[in-house]
């Protein structure tokens, strides 16, 4: 079914089916789209080290660009102690950017509308940071848990709180790559369909309301992978440098 | 005086530049939408995990329903400190 808007996310088999241990571990177009979107960062970041000129050719440009983004990013939220996750944070800016960017091609796959996808990069960023701030601070990192300058007698209550705070991070992290995505791609589908269901006499209005979608979604495309990248710096932050 | 010329129109360049990074950084929070919807999800997203916790707690202990409307609440709780978070963030940056 064509005019199905949903039919656009679902995943199917590509090649033969592979089962280890009873886990199907099949290549989908899922597993695809992700393959090409990785290997175009791979690509497009080859191609613009590969000479370092002293004024850069286009290539050299926009992936210096997105370094110095990047970099920025990480400097003024996180501070200078960031520094050695910059590779980190990097692949994943560019592999969510990607990933949306590729689904805005139109027969093309959007990897991070399913949240399992989202779900699990930001349960690694989670287990990551929680990991991190332990590393730095031992047993004191738990003091994140507590603020200071409460009455003893809120305190317990403030503090389930807090770690109810602190799991929510992954959920809505994940969640809000993955609603936006799908939000925007099934809104586009439902419109492509009205343009074809109205016909030549009453296509044009949605028609042009899918040129402006397009346009918006390309938008929130970056501006989903920047919040992504830019909350794991934040959550960085919070692990590197105790405040409370 | 050659020379004075000369620094006047890079300063001219120099300015004009720093005005466009301005006008950049005024388009990025221009984005309403996105911060509307970081607020909602933090909000949501607190309260699923609290009612969660609940029932898992609610099936250890046999208490149905009482941890789940509980934790219910201090979910929602929590959902608000994650917007007051947010919302201070953000008004340090601006």
């Amino acid at each position: 079914m064509a005019t199905n808007p949903m039919h656009q996310f679902s995943v199917h088999r590509i090649g033969p089916e592979i089962n280890i241990a009873g886990v199907d571990i099949s290549f989908t177009n899922a597993s695809l789209f992700m393959v090409i979107s990785a290997s175009l960062v791979a690509i497009f970041l080859f191609l613009g080290s590969k000479e370092k000129k002293i004024i850069p050719s286009k290539f050299q440009l926009i992936s210096e660009m997105s370094y110095n983004f990047v970099a920025k990013m990480i400097s003024d939220t996180a501070g200078s102690k960031a520094k050695p996750y910059f590779p980190f944070i990097f692949s994943l800016f560019m592999f969510v950017l990607l990933c949306n960017m590729v689904g805005m091609l139109p027969y093309s796959f959007t990897v991070t509308s399913h949240i399992i996808v989202t779900l699990i990069m930001a349960l690694f960023i989670f287990f990551a940071v929680t990991v991190i701030g332990f590393m730095k601070h031992g047993l004191k990192y738990l003091k994140i848990f507590v603020p200071s300058g409460v009455p003893t007698l809120l305190l317990p209550l403030i503090t389930i709180i807090e770690i109810i705070s602190y799991l929510s991070r992954p959920v809505s992290l994940s969640v809000r790559l993955f609603a936006n995505m799908m939000a925007g791609h099934t809104m586009l589908k439902v419109f492509g369909g009205f343009v074809i269901s109205l016909g030549i006499l009453g296509g044009w209005l949605p028609l042009s309301f899918s040129v402006a979608l397009t346009g918006l979604e390309i938008l929130v495309a970056f501006l989903q992978a920047y919040v992504f990248a830019i909350l794991t710096c934040i959550y960085l932050n919070d692990a590197l440098n105790l405040h409370h | 005086m050659q020379d004075y010329k000369d620094f006047k129109t890079r300063l001219k360049i120099a300015k004009s530049k720093l005005k466009q990074k301005d006008s950049l950084n005024d388009e990025k929070s221009g984005s309403f939408m996105g911060t509307a919807f970081k607020l909602g999800t933090e909000l949501v997203a607190a309260v699923g995990v609290g009612t969660i916790i609940g029932f898992i707690l609610d099936n250890w202990f046999g208490t149905k329903p009482w941890l789940i409307i509980v934790f219910f609440f201090l979910g929602a709780a929590a959902g608000m400190l994650n917007v007051i978070k947010t919302a201070n963030r953000m008004q340090k940056e601006d």
